[in-house]
Formats: C-alpha cells, sequence, structure tokens
C-alpha cells in the first residue's frame, strides 16, 4: 500500500479525534504497528493540537480545583466510573451522572412529600377547627339558655320580694275567700290597701276557667256586686292587681263569659267577708 | 499554588495508575485550563462547562488504568474524554430542557458572542480554525466533531450520500492539519 497516500488520506486526524469509525480504528492502529511515518504523522498532528489547545487555554474559575480534587480523591459515594477500555470515541458515550439532574430530582422528591406533609396538616387542622366551632356554639347556645333562665329567674324572684313587701305592708287588708259548694277545695286570698284602695288578688286554688269562660272578681258594696277586673288565664303567677275599689264589705268570684259580665251570673265560686 | 515536582507526560501516567494525590494536583494545574477550553467550544456555558470540567477529572482520575500510552498521547486521550462529556451534557434532557426555557434557537449553542465577560467562544483553538473551513465542510465538522452525531447521522440530517459526509470531512480533517502546523 502507498502509505504516503493513506497519511494524507485524513484517517490520521480522523482517528485522533474519535472521528474514525471501528473498523478504521483497527485498521489505523494495524498499520501504525508496521509504519514508523503514519506514527510520526499522527504524532505530530497530536503534538500540534496539544499545542493549538495551550495556546488558547482559558483558566477555569479558581475555586474549582479545590472541589475537583475533593471530588476525585475523597468521593462522597463510591459509585464506580462508567468504562472506559479504549481510547474514547464519540459514538461510545460516557455516561456520567450530571449532579444537576440528581439535585432536581431530590427537589421533586422532597417537595411532594412536603406537600403530602402539609396536605395531611391541613385536614387535621380543619377537623379541629371543625370541632372547635361546633364546641363553640353548643357552649354559647347553653350560655344563652342559662342567661334567659336566669333573667326568668330574676324577675320572679322581684316579683316575689314585690308581693312579700305588700304582704308585709301594715295597711293592707287580707281577705281569706273560702271555697263555695261548687267548689269547696277552691281557696283566693285578696289584699287591699285600705289607704290606696288598691286591690291584689291572690289565687291559691282554683278549678281551671275552660274554653270562652273567664273568672270575674266583684266587690260587694253595700250588698251591691260592683266589677273588680277579670282574672287572666294564667292566674298561678302571684299577686294580680285588680281594679281599685273604695269601699267594700266583701269579695266574691263567679265564673262569666270571656270579657267579663256586668251583673254577676251563679254560682259564687269563693268569697270572703273583710 | 506552586508544585515543587515536575512530570514528564511518562512520569505523570504512572503517578496517576498509583493513585498519587500529587500527580492529579499537577495535571490541573496543568492541562485544566486546554480542557475547560476544549469543554468550552462544545457548551460556552462557563458554569456548565465548570460542571463538565470536574466530571472530566474524575473520570480521568479513576479511569487512568485504561489509557493506553500506546494508541496516543495523554492530552488526546483528555481531550476525547472532555469532548465527550461535553456534548453527553449538551445533549442530556435537563440541559435540552433549559436551553428551551430560555428560548435558545435550535442550534444556537454556539453564538453566544457579544458578552464581554465571555470571550467569544468561535474565536478560539480548533474552533477558530474550523470556521475558515468552506461552509459544506464547516459545517459537516462541527455536527461530527462538536456535536457528536454519527457519519450515518450526519448523512441523514444534511440529506448527503453517506460516501459525501465521508469524503468531506476527511478533506476538511486534512485543511485542519495544514493549519495545525
Amino acid at each position: 500500500m502507498n502509505i504516503q497516500e493513506y497519511i494524507s488520506s485524513g484517517i490520521v486526524e480522523s482517528y485522533v479525534l474519535g472521528l474514525a469509525s471501528k473498523e478504521d480504528q483497527l485498521a489505523f492502529e494495524q498499520h501504525c504497528s508496521v509504519y514508523a511515518e503514519l506514527r510520526m504523522a499522527k504524532e505530530a498532528f497530536e503534538q500540534g493540537l496539544e499545542k493549538q489547545a495551550f495556546d488558547n487555554a482559558i483558566s477555569p474559575p479558581l475555586a474549582l480545583k479545590e472541589k475537583i480534587l475533593a471530588a476525585a480523591i475523597h468521593p462522597a459515594s463510591d459509585t464506580p466510573a462508567p468504562d472506559l477500555k479504549t481510547m474514547p470515541s464519540p459514538h461510545t458515550r460516557l455516561i456520567s451522572p450530571v449532579r444537576t439532574i440528581n439535585f432536581a430530582k431530590l427537589l421533586a422528591a422532597a417537595s411532594i412529600i412536603l406537600l403530602a406533609g402539609s396536605t395531611l396538616l391541613n385536614f387535621y387542622f380543619y377537623y379541629q377547627y371543625k370541632s372547635s366551632a361546633t364546641r363553640l356554639d353548643e357552649l354559647i347556645a347553653s350560655n344563652q339558655q342559662l342567661a334567659s333562665n336566669n333573667s326568668v329567674m330574676e324577675a320572679r324572684l322581684q316579683q316575689d320580694e314585690k308581693d312579700f313587701q305588700m304582704m308585709g305592708n301594715p295597711n293592707m287588708a287580707v281577705v281569706a275567700m273560702k271555697g263555695q259548694p261548687v267548689a269547696p277545695q277552691s281557696l283566693t286570698t285578696v289584699y287591699w290597701d285600705k289607704q290606696s284602695k288598691d286591690v291584689y288578688l291572690l289565687v291559691n286554688s282554683l278549678p281551671r276557667a275552660g274554653a270562652g269562660k273567664q273568672y270575674q272578681l266583684w266587690a260587694i258594696v253595700d250588698g251591691k256586686p260592683v266589677d273588680a277586673g277579670l282574672l287572666g288565664s294564667d292566674v298561678s303567677n302571684g299577686l294580680v292587681k285588680m281594679k281599685n275599689i273604695q269601699k267594700a264589705q266583701a269579695f266574691a268570684i263567679t265564673l262569666e263569659v270571656s270579657g267579663g259580665s256586668k251583673t254577676p251570673t251563679v254560682p259564687i265560686y269563693v268569697m270572703g267577708q273583710i | 499554588m506552586s508544585n515543587a515536582v515536575t512530570y514528564n507526560e511518562q512520569e505523570l501516567v504512572l503517578s496517576l495508575k498509583a493513585k498519587d494525590p500529587q500527580s492529579f494536583s499537577y495535571l490541573y494545574d496543568n492541562y485544566s485550563g486546554a480542557l475547560y477550553t476544549i469543554v468550552l467550544q462544545v457548551l460556552p456555558d462557563r458554569e456548565l462547562a465548570s460542571d463538565v470540567l470536574q466530571e472530566v477529572f474524575v473520570n480521568i482520575w479513576r479511569k487512568i488504568e485504561s489509557y493506553d500510552a500506546a494508541k496516543g498521547r495523554l492530552f488526546t486521550w483528555m481531550l476525547n474524554v472532555a469532548r465527550n462529556l461535553a456534548i453527553d451534557m449538551v445533549r442530556s434532557k435537563a440541559y435540552q430542557n433549559s436551553q428551551k426555557n430560555q428560548g435558545m434557537p435550535e442550534g444556537g449553542f454556539f453564538d453566544k458572542g457579544g458578552n464581554t465577560t465571555q470571550p467569544n467562544i468561535d474565536n478560539i483553538g480548533l474552533k477558530k480554525i474550523v470556521n475558515t473551513l468552506k461552509t459544506e465542510h464547516r459545517v459537516l465538522i462541527d455536527l461530527a466533531y462538536f456535536k457528536g452525531y454519527t457519519h450515518e447521522e450526519i448523512a441523514e440530517l444534511e440529506s448527503l450520500p453517506l460516501g459525501t459526509v465521508k469524503t468531506r470531512i476527511r478533506s476538511a480533517l486534512i485543511q485542519l492539519r495544514a493549519y495545525l502546523k
């Protein structure tokens, strides 16, 4: 073979730069072992390439050296580097882990874990919030119940205190009205203030009035009945203020149609003399 | 940092194979600039090129056993390690995605001139010489050498017969040798 022709075919550069095919590489290496001119041509091109690279060298960042020495000599993990048996050609890739990819994966994994954790916490806090809100509603309701009970009790207490003071008033005439034959168990009491002439009625016991009926209090003045007021349907709540009566000898209660009558009808339910 | 010890190439290779940390430090001091330039020609982003340079030196340190002095100079072996790792980075999904996000045009990796803190990569080293070639030669060398495509892939990309691709690359390489002398 004409070795000069072979040398000037471009195979030398192609081999050195890693652009030759597998077969061309093998053939070139064989020829090298035979022809000194070929070896010299290769050496010359390699030296030219090297000189050229050194003449144009760009210094990497200063801090990089320490980093690289640390990474190579004291690797953090003992992962084996990819195999590199022969002079590398561009078709046999060195697969090296790229730090940024691993970091991105790690970051993605970490953020998924964080997201899951935060979602769970959200559910937990939402549940806590819901049960707290329910408990608060219950407490507010029970507090309102207590407050309204309290105001009812207070009103009743005030009423009782007032009643009690009235009963203790020395001007007050107390008239016990006993049950008549139609309702022998009945009992009412009239408190008549002899100064102000006000009349208060306490219903101790009376049968239910029934629909369309209402009890009416009468003052007996010189043998004649005078209207002293109607009783409400609820008569069990302490003293009830009736009409002002200037003068009376007795009091009586009859059952009348709702709205009351001008003159009493029989029978008399309860009656008492002053 | 100064090294008291100096090595010739044969001594350096032997010390590296013996895993002598001092020889590795010497290797870095003497070759990092030239290898950084090789990486930058393929990958002009300085930060990423620094990452690749780290991989290059880690690979050299771990794989020095597989270097065969009979097949070529130490620098030629390291040059090809550096170029292949840089091409791997450019071809990686992560890099491709980052380029898309930056709206870089396809094949625009070598057009990052005009930045005062970064030298124009087109005007350094082999790249500068390649740029003096005829367009039909320059394009093929760019695809084969700086982007790592096989001759078959280039034939398909450029819609050329495989024989033409081989002939043009060979003839471009012959011109390169002339410039390197």
